[in-house]
């Protein structure tokens, strides 16, 4: 099954891209971390080992094969969700995690797998220019269904990161104007609705924080208030690793997580945000890139999606954390900590990875 | 396959696109980045020096809990604690050894405890040792440069100072445990949080914590405080007061001194209970000091079982003063009548079997009220060998046997009313008829607690009404006046029978105090079987081996007080229980009802 020309074309720069993406990650949480018990940093480093492993095994299959059983793979997936939220337990007060003895696994990581698979194979056989609504319906059902199990967790953050796949597969299927429309008022209805009977109480200080920051320090607006100061007072060459006040002495909340580019930025300056960003948009290059020399049309649609996927979580994170988005729990994709997030991150760069190294097998 | 060929230039073209518009996205976003950290660099520089508050919480006093008299039973005194906060400490193991020999703390014990709160945030404090002596306050106060992690604080801790008196009915305080943390997240819990783990202690708790304070102030690049920002003083928690006497209940635990046993009175009017003693007892302050693992083991190992509060958890066969139950179930299932009598020669063969009164002469014919007064067995043999179990059941669940009593203290226990039902359930057989003779003397197997045999009493003495015990003075608490529905003239011809035995030379007589009119029944229980027990006295060996009860009430018309008293191993019920009770009847008719009609004259 395997082609041995295939194998020559696995993107080892793409992989060095992930992995020292993934290390600065890990020695920033230490950082973080750094009175907390340290054992933290050895697990995720276990994460990491255990992620190459089964990216590299991910990577001996064919992704057209994966393409075929992408339907089932996909209604498994929000079988499990469904039953998560039928059986499963509150751990940290939400119901995303199977818990298996001393090891936790959140299946809504791995169902942004599954949507990009079937998304792909859908719109593998759509040769119109314009979307069609049927085709727009499809789609947005096949967001919204996981999305609504996953936000009824409750995660929030994590649905909300299938929506960049939605809108690439808006963006490359050719929405029409009168959908965009549609869009923004069925946008406006929910969150009116979701305002006023959905959202917890603590999501809505943290939307009203983004529209009034200042008001209330100790308050709503603490954790925005408190990266700023973090990031801004890093200045241009920050305070020194295990040095950032504002890090250290937990006034930064959330900081392995949410918040880890906001230590980074604290304890290396403008300097290491440069860095961090030039790595990251240089990996997201080649996510992207692969999108336009992909054999066929599902294969744009993987790397397309996929490359949405990391970015949009990318983008939101770093908007997020300087108050130019709503504070929404969404972590930094390989740079935050979290084992089954970085797994899953991993397998989706793996799906681009694929579509590449089998870009000249034809037959 | 064809799709090599096929048109992928307009999606891939929209790829693009859609990939630059990030890209600039991105590069603005670098931009913002490059304002907040290099343009406004000094203004967030100075922020984040002023931004260092630090917050401290604050614990709330509890409530004090005292006597019906006001006479306080516990109470908060200032302590010094010494917390830990390990975002601060520099070198862990030097820290640990210094803490070690300053406090003469065991180093293992204190990584442990460390440990234990391994999971909880670094900034929260953690306590390693409390109810400092003031030379150890010295000490960490001379030399507070040197451990800026540490943080010394007066905090008040519970206190009680009659020690072991009342310490079942009190309960005690314990550290909140990471389970309970974990699982009660509805509240906001600090490590080391003192909650109630048993007792009043325990049912009252929210009522008696308090509402936490809370200090924010500012702190140094090291950590050092720098002014207080915000101070909100904690709340002291509201005082409780309880139904109990004092002097009765100092009266009960010396009576029990040197004894296995309860005793509880209480107010047939309301349900108040006035006195609540098991014994042995332990001392509550042992509790509180947060590293005494050895005092701790001492107490749960102890054979005696200390922290057993046996007024509600210890189960024990009636013995004879169910015979109350079954003279009333009699009655009203119209088995007899008050003037329907038996004779006793001493024993009476029931189904091939010999069943023998403890009055081995016999006692001869004699009625009810006279089958009372003696706690005459072949009376009560005749009785079950003409009811049914499940009668006996149904009137036996009616005095409230078989049944928590409602009482406001966690950890009450049910006892058992056995019934043809019951037996099938658990030992999947039918009930033997023979089983019933030994149920109608209160043997079989029967259980139930002090307080049930204290509110069947007190049913009796309200003359059919239910009560509800309670132990602390509530508004709230209106007194039940459940009827269960046995008419007042068949329980004034059990009263009759339990007044002589007190007063006309019954087996209560020990209970007798000239001018109350006590009313009572005494009741010993065979611990051992029938057939060992009667080997023993042909060997002319005495049988110690029985529990000891008695319970009852006084006066006889308008009663005020009800006594119950078991005595473990304590012999038969007139020589060691009913004395003990009478006591109690003396004390409290020279507290109060003396004192009443002096006042009137």
């Amino acid at each position: 099954m395997l082609d041995r020309r295939a194998l020559k074309e696995i993107d080892l720069v793409t992989i060095g891209l992930l992995v020292v993406i993934s290390l600065i990650g890990i020695v920033f949480v230490h950082s973080a971390i750094y009175y907390h018990a340290s054992q933290f940093v050895w697990r995720q480093l276990a994460w990491l080992v255990l992620s190459l492993v089964v990216l590299f095994l991910f990577l001996l299959i064919d992704y057209k094969i994966m393409l075929s059983f992408a339907l089932p793979f996909y209604l498994l997936m929000n079988l499990l969700l469904l039953s998560l939220l039928l059986f499963g337990k509150l751990v940290h007060s939400t119901k995303s995690w199977f818990v298996l003895g001393s090891y936790q696994f959140q299946p809504s990581e791995i169902t942004k797998l599954a949507i990009i698979l079937l998304l792909a194979r859908v719109f593998s056989e759509y040769r119109d220019d314009l979307m069609s609504t049927r085709a727009f319906l499809v789609s947005s059902a096949i967001v919204g269904v996981p999305f609504v199990l996953t936000a009824l967790q409750p995660d929030l953050g994590t649905a909300l990161t299938y929506l960049p796949i939605l809108f690439g597969a808006y963006i490359l299927a050719g929405m029409k104007k009168k959908y965009v429309i549609i869009i923004l008022v069925a946008a406006l209805l929910s969150g009116y609705v979701g305002w006023n009977y959905g959202l917890k109480d603590y999501q809505k200080r943290r939307i009203e924080t983004l529209l009034s920051p200042a008001q209330d320090p100790r308050g709503s607006g603490y954790h925005l208030r408190q990266s700023k100061i973090a990031i801004g007072s890093g200045g241009l060459v920050g305070k020194g690793y295990h040095k950032g006040t504002q890090s250290q002495m937990r006034f930064l909340p959330a900081r392995h997580t949410d918040f880890i580019i906001s230590v980074i930025a604290e304890e290396t300056g403008f300097i290491g945000i440069l860095v961090v960003f030039s790595l990251y948009l240089l990996f997201l290059y080649r996510l992207f890139s692969t999108s336009w020399i992909a054999p066929d049309r599902a294969g744009v649609y993987i790397c397309f999606l996929s490359g949405m996927l990391i970015a949009g979580q990318f983008l939101i994170n770093v908007m997020m954390i300087v108050g130019l988005f709503p504070i929404a729990g969404i972590p930094v994709p390989f740079i935050s900590y979290g084992g089954s997030s970085l797994l899953a991150n991993f397998l989706v760069v793996g799906l681009v990875l694929n579509v590449r190294m089998r870009r000249f097998a034809f037959i | 396959m064809a799709r090599i060929y096929e048109d992928l230039g307009i999606v891939i073209k929209r790829s693009k696109i859609a990939f630059f518009v990030m890209l600039a996205l991105a590069i603005l976003v670098v931009f913002f980045y490059w304002k907040l950290q290099v343009l406004d660099h000094e203004k967030y520089w100075k922020l984040a020096e002023a931004n260092r508050l630090r917050q401290i919480y604050l614990a709330p006093p509890r409530g004090l809990i005292m006597d019906r008299q006001k006479v306080i039973l516990a109470d908060n005194v200032p302590s010094f604690k010494v917390s830990l906060i390990r975002e601060m400490v520099n070198n862990y193991e030097a820290t640990i050894d210094k803490l070690c020999s300053l406090l003469n703390l065991d180093r293992e014990e204190l990584k442990s405890r460390i440990d234990r709160y391994r999971s909880l945030p670094a900034f929260e404090p953690i306590i390693i040792k409390d109810n400092l002596k003031l030379d150890e306050v010295a000490v960490l106060e001379a030399r507070k440069e040197e451990f800026p992690e540490l943080r010394l604080e007066v905090e008040p801790r519970r206190n009680y100072p009659f020690h072991e008196l009342a310490a079942h009915l009190l309960g005690y305080l314990q550290e909140v445990s990471l389970e309970e943390m974990k699982s009660n997240s509805d509240r906001i819990w600090h490590p080391g949080e003192m909650v109630g783990k048993a007792g009043v202690e325990k049912q009252y708790d929210e009522i008696l914590i308090g509402k936490e304070g809370k200090l924010i102030e500012t702190v140094d690049s090291l950590g050092w405080s720098r002014g207080e920002v915000e101070r909100i003083e904690p709340q002291k928690g509201q005082d409780l007061m309880l139904s109990i006497d004092l002097d009765l209940q100092k009266k009960a635990e010396e009576l029990l001194q040197g004894r296995e046993g309860a005793i509880v009175a209480l107010d047939p009017r309301t349900g108040e209970c006035l006195a609540w003693a098991s014994s042995p007892s332990y001392d509550p302050n042992l509790f509180i000091n947060r590293f005494s693992p050895e005092e701790w083991f001492k107490i749960i190992n102890d054979p005696g079982r200390p922290l057993e509060n046996r007024v509600i958890r210890g189960l024990y066969s009636p013995g004879s003063i169910f015979k109350i139950t079954m003279a009333l179930a009699a009655l009203d299932s119209r088995i007899i009548t008050p003037e329907t009598s038996f004779y006793c020669s001493g024993s009476i063969n029931i189904y091939n079997n010999n069943f023998s009164c403890w009055f081995k002469p016999g006692h001869g014919r004699l009625d009810l009220a006279e089958a009372i007064k003696n706690s005459c067995n072949v009376y009560f043999y005749q009785l079950g060998y003409r009811m049914n179990i499940d009668t006996i059941a149904h009137y036996a669940s009616l005095m409230g046997f078989g049944k928590k009593t409602g009482v406001d203290m966690p950890g009450e226990k049910e006892g058992l009313v056995p019934s043809n039902e019951w037996k099938k359930r658990t030992l999947g057989q039918k009930w033997y008829p023979g089983e019933t003779i030994s149920v109608a003397i209160g043997q079989g197997p029967l259980l139930v607690t002090p307080l049930q045999i204290a509110a069947s009493t007190a049913l009796v003495a309200n003359r059919g009404k239910k009560i509800l015990p309670t132990l602390v003075k509530l508004d709230s608490h209106q007194p039940s006046s459940e009827n269960v529905g046995l008419p007042s003239e068949t329980i004034e011809e059990v009263i009759e029978g339990m007044w002589r035995s007190v007063n006309d030379g019954g087996t209560g007589h020990g209970a007798y105090q000239p001018g109350f009119d006590v009313c009572g029944k005494t009741g010993s229980t065979q611990i051992i079987s029938q057939e060992t027990a009667e080997k023993l006295t042909q060997k002319g060996e005495e049988i110690k081996k029985t529990h000891s009860w008695f319970s009852g009430f006084a006066p006889r018309y308008n009663p005020q007080i009800v006594v119950t008293v078991l005595v473990e191993f304590g012999g038969m019920g007139g020589q060691t229980a009913a004395p003990m009770a009478g006591e109690i009847f003396k004390l409290y008719r020279e507290k109060y009802v003396r004192q009443k009609s002096a006042e009137g004259n």
